[in-house]
């Protein structure tokens, strides 16, 4: 999301924001929940319709929808296939970040690399941005738990023999294969509302602490795009035209400019790309590009992955504070379990710049913007 | 003469939890299974043991019926926020465990939060038996 806000002007209230979006935007760890615990129907409903959901709940607005992949919503989804453990674990956590790796990070433009792009995108320097990385927290897992458990069960009728029962697949085209990705689509459904009422919260948050009204604020959705999700798309292999199946898993879409499915206001730059950092060093956004077409099916990097285990995290963790170390590195952060922040500080994590340079250099992705994180949530 | 005390180690694994556990026999197994999940979830030394839940867990053999029974402890935090001070098992059949776990629902206000699990994943899952000893090997996805 970007906003109206400069930096330099709001720095001092950093705390006070970061301590709003912290008690507003709940980790949703054991059963707390940032909105009222849903009805059954509701679930259901959001879990077929996306993001249009929490739109006509009054999360967000209808014009953000356009600014999402698939616009928040895979038509492919069916509820009814789900468990009542992923449809129970799914009820109150609606509006929460989770733990693990998701936070939300509150960000400044440090660096424009593509001052073309970066217009079109409505980014300037200074400015104040908010990314959010989450998905669809339990629900989602407990689908996967669900189908291992099948896949597992029906691999040897497909005469698929692995050695990881956590690798189970069965065919595309199986019954099995289908009962799964229309399970997977409502899970990435629910991940839309997810994320889109956290926005809206983290909306609610800034005018709150900074006595704002929301047009002064400026908070609007940049782009929302998924990094765990397979989806059909067409694609050119060996000169030819082919609908595949393409799995992004730790990997994000980067179409190039032209292509139908960006947002008209962005078709002419190209896909944005967002790629979160290690909370401490920066976070960038990127744009697809041709070659990305050409090479990687329109796929490029998701963020850092780690260079340290969580054990080995934790234990340097314990050489200092966390709170100085964060301050140190000019981050207000809150959290909710001290263990998951010390297995995630920034030392756990590859110097994203590399990553997102290689990217570059490679051509699937081209760099427009660096932010450098100055507030931090995260359960 | 008493039994020694279940072994719960944490071994690293780079973007997950993971734990191995020794034990004198299958039910205490379970149960130091059980105590390694809630542990890593929270500081347990302030949970007060208020409420007991009894869990039950179907699947064949030791190995799948050990991650049906962790599945179903970790659904007592993931749906209801409980986190158990003390797991114990009662009965433990070759396709069945019946147990109770005691402790009382997450309170941030109390109890030192440490990680959300997600999940109980199967990769490199392990029960074994070795030296009269039993072992499980678990990563938690988190």
């Amino acid at each position: 999301m970007r906003t109206s806000l400069v930096f330099e002007e709001v720095k001092d209230e950093l705390p006070r924001i970061v301590d709003t979006l912290f008690s507003l935007i709940p980790a949703g760890v054991g059963s707390e929940g940032a909105i009222p615990k849903l009805s059954m129907q509701d679930e259901k409903r959001l879990l077929r319709d996306g993001a249009r959901w929490a739109v006509s709940e009054g999360y967000g607005r209808q014009e953000d929808l356009a600014f999402m992949e698939e616009e928040g919503r895979l038509l492919t989804a069916d509820a009814d296939l789900l468990s009542d453990r992923a449809l129970e674990r799914g009820l109150r956590q609606v509006g929460t970040l989770g733990s693990g790796n998701h936070f939300l990070e509150i960000g400044r433009v440090e660096e424009i690399y593509l001052p073309r792009a970066a217009d079109t995108f409505e980014l300037f320097p200074d400015q104040l941005v908010v990314l959010i990385h989450t998905g669809s927290r339990g629900l989602g897992y407990q689908i996967c738990e669900d189908s291992l458990r099948v896949m597992n069960k029906a691999m040897a009728k497909y005469g698929i023999s692995l050695p990881d029962r956590q690798l189970a697949c069965t065919p595309i085209q199986s019954p099995e294969g289908q009962h799964y990705l229309a399970s997977m689509a409502a899970a990435a459904n629910y991940a839309w509302v997810n994320r889109q009422v956290i926005m809206s919260q983290a909306e609610k948050a800034f005018t709150r602490a900074l006595n704002v009204s929301p047009k002064e604020l400026g908070f609007s959705l940049v782009y929302d795009v998924c990094h765990n999700i397979a989806k059909f798309e067409d694609h050119v292999v060996d000169g030819e035209k082919r609908r595949l199946c393409v799995h992004r898993k730790g990997a994000t879409r980067a179409f190039a400019p032209g292509h139908t499915q960006i947002p008209a206001a962005y078709r002419e730059i190209g896909q944005p790309v967002l790629i979160p950092g290690d909370m401490g060093r920066y976070s960038y956004l990127l744009v697809g590009t041709e070659t990305a077409m050409e090479k990687t099916f329109g796929s490029t990097c998701h963020g850092a992955g780690r260079v340290m285990s969580r054990t080995q995290s934790k234990k340097q963790s314990q050489n200092f504070n966390i709170d100085q170390e964060m301050a140190r590195r000019g981050v207000v952060a809150r959290y909710q379990g001290r263990g998951t922040m010390a297995e995630e500080m920034p030392h756990a994590y590859k110097d994203v710049a590399d990553v997102v340079e290689t990217m570059d250099l490679a051509g699937v992705s081209k760099r427009v913007a660096r932010f450098r994180p100055v507030g931090v949530i995260k359960g | 003469m008493a039994e020694p005390p279940a072994r719960i180690k944490e071994i690293e694994h780079t973007a997950d939890l993971g734990c191995e556990i020794t034990a004198v026999d299958l039910p205490a197994l379970f149960a130091a299974s059980g105590d390694a999940l809630f542990a890593l979830i929270a500081d347990r030394q302030k949970v007060e043991m208020h409420n007991e839940v009894v869990v039950s867990a179907a699947g064949n053999g030791p190995e799948e019926l050990l991650h049906a029974w962790l599945c179903e402890l970790l659904a007592q935090f993931n749906i209801n926020g409980f986190v158990a001070k003390s797991c114990a098992v009662d009965r433990l059949a070759a396709d069945r465990v019946d147990g109770r776990i005691r402790g009382e629902k997450l309170d941030l206000a109390r109890h030192a939060f440490h990680t959300e699990i997600k999940g109980v994943t199967y990769h490199d899952f392990k029960v074994w038996e070795e030296d009269g000893l039993w072992h499980a090997r678990i990563i938690f996805d988190v």
